[in-house]
């Protein structure tokens, strides 16, 4: 599915209000427009500033949400599990440190499916100690049933905050979502944003019904999470039930997210694709591979790029789980060679996460697509046309000499 | 079927022989100084060293009395339907009109509770004076005690239990007869969180899509059981219903890893009732320290040192003292904090209810010492005397807190017995030497000091 | 036809028992009762009391119409048991229906023992063993100038002090040499005698009665010495005997009464018989007897009860041991236990003639065997447990014997209390 397509038949703008906001600011006014029952919060450098918008447009009376201070980002999840199961829609965010404590209930979100939405301000992993923006945090835990889809804008962000709702409560999903916006860049860079309107929002997310398949509630009880395995019995099965039934969520979801986002192009006249973008591949002999962002620079080099003659495109991947596995094959079959771009590392495989992913996917279409893996933007680090420049020459070696193994680290000697 | 009643217990320890309850119910019941009249007969025991006998069990001093039995052998041969079992108190009533003093009532009760008062020729026999017994105040020692706690059985009785039966807790659970008068009392509109630990273990939120109990439950972490529980409260106060989001978690659960989240809530005035089940330890992972275990106590991962001969053992058993976590909570000025013991379940109950009211508008926390027998090795049958031993001796001190009233004891033990009492009564602490014991009955009298100030302050101030 | 899980025939303690006894075990399971009399449930024990008009007849009922709905059980009063199937598990009522019965006990008591006399069957005279029995006999007393209780046991010997107490002279025949024999010993005997006299009451003891004939409204009794006596109202009071003509051809195995075992069960495998109609073993020497006294009616219906039921909590009858209570002429007596002085045994006695009081105690090998006492009261339920556990009071005896109240409780409330 391509932007064009979308453009085409996207009607009319409704009337919308522009605002200038950042990435944070954006996140905390699509949660608004949600109308979640419960936000649990407790700040963390770079998210602080979206809980204190969160906080103060409840204290302002603009959104009716409970807010939970809890004191710490275990209990912030684990308050949330706890309204899910009674019902609440929920909401918080997080990163790095947070994420890492968080980790326990994390895990337990998405056995549970429970449909809770949290945003990733992404930072960077200590140690050394950081607090400045990097992947690592969302890739450390991008294994554990969680939907996880990359912003690029701050436009990005606050619809897609709102889409995430819809994605996550969709019945054929019902699996957490973590949105996932850049530290620093996202989260604190300021554009002009538009502001879709409460009453168009509220009809675009429909009815609320949240724990119709797991709840505690007295009127219907039932044991949530009971003890399951063991060798005997119908230990095991049930257990493998849970887990199909995870994954059997997680490939809905790629239907959904699709789906969830050409009802917002219809009805706010903005589109985005919802799992992975195509620019200027069509006619490319190889690509770079982008994940949130970093895409506006890397576009801009392929510009610069094309307009020098070299014959390269770009993939920018939005929803990195569940990994869309079909939708990027196609895209790949389109090229002969591939640069991947990744803002943090995988330590196993001495490369970065989005590559290794990609590495999977190249097998099934059995086909030789030189690959190669770019590391860059950790820590804050900036990324440049500079740095997607020497990532476009690199790639385009490709085509010609064998892929190197070592991945190319772009801000070792900024 | 079948109801409970109050009734008059004696305790043999205590009495001296002084006479005085008879001498009061002779004067109440027949106006007389003839205490051969009482209907309640204190008697002196001479040594009778007779087969099957106990010889020498503490006291000198025996009672007959009516006990208003449950299935009365005197109503049952009394031939002139003058004797008759009152469902509403107990009471064996005699029904005078109706008696022809045939006597064969004193045939059938084999406890010398109903006999002839020979100034009359006709039997007499206790009514326990319609609820309000003259000989129990008149005993000077407390050796007589009006026991009302039947209406915990009558009305725990006819609600349901909120269990599924045949939990698979270790014979002669304590937890479990807790766990069940607990959601008894709570009732069928709650949310409960057991997070791992016995409660689970045994079966209360149920194995493989089965379910141990009546009501919503779940299995929270180890970790964040207020937390979650206070989402669901939050929830339902949101959308305007009222039900009782109840914690109830083992002691490691609330001490050690789950603190955070428990201090969290507290603090917050999260809605609900925290029950910690104390064990004092990690009983069904196989009996590790928490930082509730005693001082000196064995667990599994606070062994009793064996030295190679020539060489000195480390350890024996626990080199620390518990955490005070109900003081620590008292300190989060909750809606209310309470300690309990099962030994004394009036007290538990006065104390559920309070909670539970205190859970409606704030975070409500009791503290309930549970005694283990695996973990803490006493037989199965000496749970009960295991818990009272604990309170008799102040190792274990109940009392409750609100920020209005502040703290003070309910059941003071003015006279504790020596912590000996309480320690021999189980295995954990049969290594003990008497250095370690005497640091235990330091540290008994330490806390006790600390409560009794904190008790002497909020009221003073 | 009707069918029930239970079926009790009869009404009196020993049925009320075993309908208690099944409810604590099966809440459910169907019970039906049928009973001769047509009144609730009462005592023949009380009996006595409705003839002196100190109970009223109708103030006698052990339960009420709702304990039978409490209990779900069908009630069938009025209606007597006219023979056992046992082959086919019905019971043939009087009125001719039947009822199909998966287990039944029979609890339908004891009938006075009318002696062989000749002439008896002409004259009109008393019996005690029902309600409708004392309603008649209080009414004639009444008027009764010269009365003849034939048999001094308990219900004799209670009618009589009712009939001297009316102000009619009063003749008591008895065929043995002792009042109240087999109640209570013989000192007990010579109170008891004693004090009828003291009241005017002739006694006759070895006089049995050979011809009984009517004079107008006269009954004219010759004895054996050839003596005879008028009476305006004679009482039959020979005992009692359980009637079984309904157990003809049941298979149900009978001596005296109807023969049992130590869980009441029949020779019949779902036939229970308990109190007065049973014959079950004796305590002391194991023979199977009669014991027909209210104490053993409701121990036997509880066992029956719980036996049919299925109940794991039952035990075995521990055996019959004779338990009487007796007031005369303001004074009580009592007895627990044997009167016989076995081999090796001990009896021990200590009377006091200003106070009346008299004790009696058998002992063997430091165990109770037997107490009695006239004005000497005594928990006597206390001293059934001494003699039924076999406690050894070698230590305790003497001051047994001198304090039995007070060292009986000693011992209760450090045995067993």
């Amino acid at each position: 599915m391509s932007t064009a397509t979308l453009e085409k038949t996207a009607p009319a703008k409704p009337k919308q209000k522009v605002i200038l906001c950042e990435g944070n600011e954006a996140a905390a006014l699509g949660v608004a427009l949600a109308r979640p029952d419960m936000v649990a919060v407790y700040p963390i450098t770079p998210q602080s500033s979206l809980v204190e918008h969160v906080a103060k447009l409840i204290a302002d009376g603009r959104m009716d949400a409970d807010i939970v201070d809890a004191e710490g980002e275990h209990s912030v999840l684990s308050v949330l599990q706890g309204g899910a199961l009674a019902g609440a829609r929920t909401y918080t965010a997080t990163c790095g440190p947070g994420l890492a404590f968080m980790f326990e209930p994390y895990f337990r979100t998405s056995g549970m499916r429970l449909p809770i939405v949290m945003t990733i301000v992404t930072r960077d992993g200590i140690t050394p100690q950081s607090v400045w923006g990097g992947h690592q945090d969302a890739m450390t835990v991008r294994e554990v049933g969680w939907v996880q889809m990359y912003c690029e804008t701050v436009q990005e962000v606050l619809d897609t905050t709102v889409m995430a709702f819809r994605i996550a409560e969709h019945h054929d999903v019902m699996l957490p979502v973590n949105i996932c916006l850049d530290g620093n860049y996202l989260s604190y860079g300021a554009s002009r944003t538009e502001l879709p309107d409460q009453a168009d929002v509220d009809e675009f997310m429909g009815h609320k019904d949240v724990n119709w398949h797991v709840a505690l509630d007295p009127l219907r009880p039932m044991a949530v999470d009971p003890l399951t395995g063991g060798s005997g019995g119908k230990g095991p099965s049930t257990f493998v039930r849970y887990r199909k039934g995870q994954c059997k969520g997680m490939q809905n979801a790629l239907r959904v997210i699709t789906e969830v986002h050409e009802e917002w192009a219809q009805k706010f006249g903005r589109s985005f694709s919802p799992l992975l973008e195509e620019y200027r591949l069509d006619d490319a002999d190889y690509a770079i591979m982008t994940l949130g962002s970093m895409t506006g620079a890397a576009k801009d080099a392929i510009d610069e790029a094309r307009d020098a003659g070299k014959r390269v495109g770009l993939i920018k991947l939005k929803t990195f789980s569940p990994f869309p596995v079909e939708a990027l094959l196609k895209s790949l079959g389109k090229i002969q060679a591939l640069g991947v771009v990744d803002r943090s590392v995988g330590f196993r495989w001495n490369c970065g996460p989005m590559f290794q992913e990609t590495m999977g996917a190249l097998y099934r279409l059995g086909r030789h697509v030189p690959a190669m893996s770019f590391i860059g933007g950790l820590a804050g680090a900036d990324l440049t046309t500079a740095h997607f420049h020497r990532v476009i020459d690199a790639t385009e070696q490709l085509l010609s000499n064998p892929a190197p193994i070592e991945p190319v680290w772009l801000n070792e000697n900024d | 079927m079948g109801r409970s009643f109050n009734t008059i217990a004696f305790d043999p320890a205590k009495c001296d022989g002084c006479g005085d309850c008879m001498s009061a119910c002779a004067r109440v019941k027949f106006d007389s100084d003839d205490t051969s009249r009482s209907l309640i007969q204190i008697l002196a025991r001479e040594n009778a060293n007779t087969k099957g006998i106990s010889p020498g069990a503490g006291s000198s001093f025996e009672l007959a009395l009516c006990r208003q039995c449950g299935d009365p052998k005197c109503v049952t041969v009394c031939p002139a339907g003058a004797l008759t079992k009152n469902n509403e108190t107990g009471v064996i009533d005699w029904d005078g009109s109706r008696c022809v003093d045939c006597l064969l009532c004193t045939i059938g009760c084999t406890y010398a509770g109903i006999s002839l008062d020979e100034a009359t020729g006709r039997v007499s026999k206790c009514d326990t004076c319609d609820g309000n017994p003259a000989c129990v105040p008149a005993c000077p020692h407390d050796a007589l005690k009006y026991i009302t706690t039947s209406n915990i059985y009558n009305e725990v009785g006819d609600w349901e239990d909120l269990f599924a039966p045949g939990l698979a807790g270790c014979q002669g659970c304590n937890t479990e007869l807790l766990m069940r008068h607990t959601l008894r009392r709570v009732g069928p509109d709650t949310v409960l969180a057991t997070p791992p630990g016995c409660v689970p273990g045994m079966g209360s939120v149920g194995f493989n899509g089965t379910t141990g109990t009546k009501v919503p439950v779940f299995h929270p972490l180890l970790t964040n059981t207020a937390a979650m529980l206070a989402g669901v409260k939050r929830q339902y106060k949101r959308v305007g219903r009222e039900i009782t989001a109840l914690a109830i978690a083992g002691d490691g659960g609330a001490s050690d890893v789950g603190f955070q989240s428990l201090s969290g809530a507290a603090e917050r005035g999260e809605q609900m009732l925290f029950m910690v089940v104390d064990n004092e330890g990690y009983m069904n992972t196989g009996m590790q320290r928490s930082s509730c275990t005693p001082y000196g106590a064995w667990t599994s991962t606070t062994p009793v040192g064996k030295a190679e001969e020539g060489q000195k053992a480390v350890a024996q058993g626990k080199t620390q003292d518990a955490k005070n976590m109900p003081l620590i909570m008292v300190n989060h000025r909750c809606d209310y904090v309470a300690t309990a013991s099962t030994a004394y379940m009036e007290d538990l109950y006065e104390k559920l209810d309070k909670a539970i009211a205190a859970s409606r508008t704030g975070f409500a926390y009791l503290h309930v010492y549970s005694p283990c027998t695996t973990g803490w090795r006493f037989p199965t049958d000496q749970n009960m005397e295991v818990a009272r031993k604990a309170v008799e001796t102040n190792f274990v001190m109940l009392w409750e807190y609100t920020p209005e009233q502040g703290l003070h004891f309910t059941k003071p033990v003015d006279q504790p017995l020596p912590v000996t009492e309480y320690l021999k009564a189980m295995g954990r602490f049969r290594h003990l030497s008497p250095e370690q014991i005497a640091h235990i009955q330091g540290k008994v009298e330490e806390n006790r000091r600390m409560v009794e100030k904190l008790a002497e302050q909020v009221h003073g101030g | 036809m009707e069918q029930t899980q239970y079926l009790i025939v009869g009404s009196s303690h020993a049925a009320l028992e075993a309908i208690t006894a099944i409810r604590m075990h099966d809440t459910d399971g169907s019970i039906t009762l049928v009973t001769r009399d047509p009144h609730l449930p009462y005592s023949p024990t009380v009996l006595p009391y409705v003839v002196s008009g100190r109970s009223a007849p109708e103030n006698v009922y052990l339960r009420d119409a709702a304990f039978f709905d409490e209990n779900k059980v069908s009630y069938r009063p009025g209606v007597a048991l006219k023979a056992l199937h046992t082959a086919r598990n019905v019971a043939e009522l009087a009125d001719g229906s039947e009822i199909g019965y998966a287990k039944v006990v029979l609890a339908t008591g004891a009938a006075p023992a009318i002696p062989p006399i000749p002439g008896i069957d002409k004259v009109d005279y008393h019996v005690l063993r029902t309600l409708e029995d004392a309603k008649r006999l209080n009414a004639a007393m009444k008027k009764s100038q010269r009365a003849v209780v034939l048999g001094a046991g308990l219900v004799g010997m209670h009618a009589a002090e009712n009939l001297v107490k009316a102000g009619a002279n009063v003749t008591i025949v008895e065929m043995s040499a002792q009042l109240t024999s087999g109640y209570f010993d013989a000192t007990a005997a010579r109170l008891i005698e004693e004090a009828f006299t003291a009241n005017g009451a002739k006694i006759r003891t070895s006089s049995q009665v050979t011809w009984l004939a009517a004079d107008g409204d006269d009954i004219v009794l010759t004895l054996g010495d050839g003596t005879t006596l008028n009476a305006d109202l004679l009482l039959v009071a020979t005992g009692v005997r359980p009637e079984l003509d309904y157990l003809k051809d049941s298979g149900v195995a009978c001596d005296k009464g109807i023969l049992v075992d130590d869980r009441m069960r029949t020779s019949v495998a779902n036939v229970w018989a308990a109190g007065d109609c049973a014959q079950a073993r004796g305590f002391f020497d194991d023979a199977q007897v009669m014991n027909a006294i209210l104490p053993d009616a409701a121990v036997q219906g509880r066992i029956a009860g719980m036996a049919m039921a299925g109940d794991p909590g039952v035990a075995d009858y521990v055996g019959g041991v004779p338990l009487n209570t007796y007031h005369f002429f303001g004074r009580h007596a009592i007895s627990v236990g044997s009167s016989k002085v076995p081999d090796g045994g001990v009896e021990r006695t200590r009377f006091d003639e200003a106070s009346g009081r008299h004790l009696k105690l058998i002992m063997k090998d430091g165990r109770l065997l037997g107490i009695y006492g006239v004005n000497e009261f005594f928990d006597a339920g206390v001293m059934a447990q001494l003699i039924v556990r076999r406690t050894d009071l070698s230590a305790v005896q003497d001051r047994l014997f001198e304090q039995p109240l007070t060292v009986g409780r000693e011992l209760m409330s450090q045995i067993w209390r």
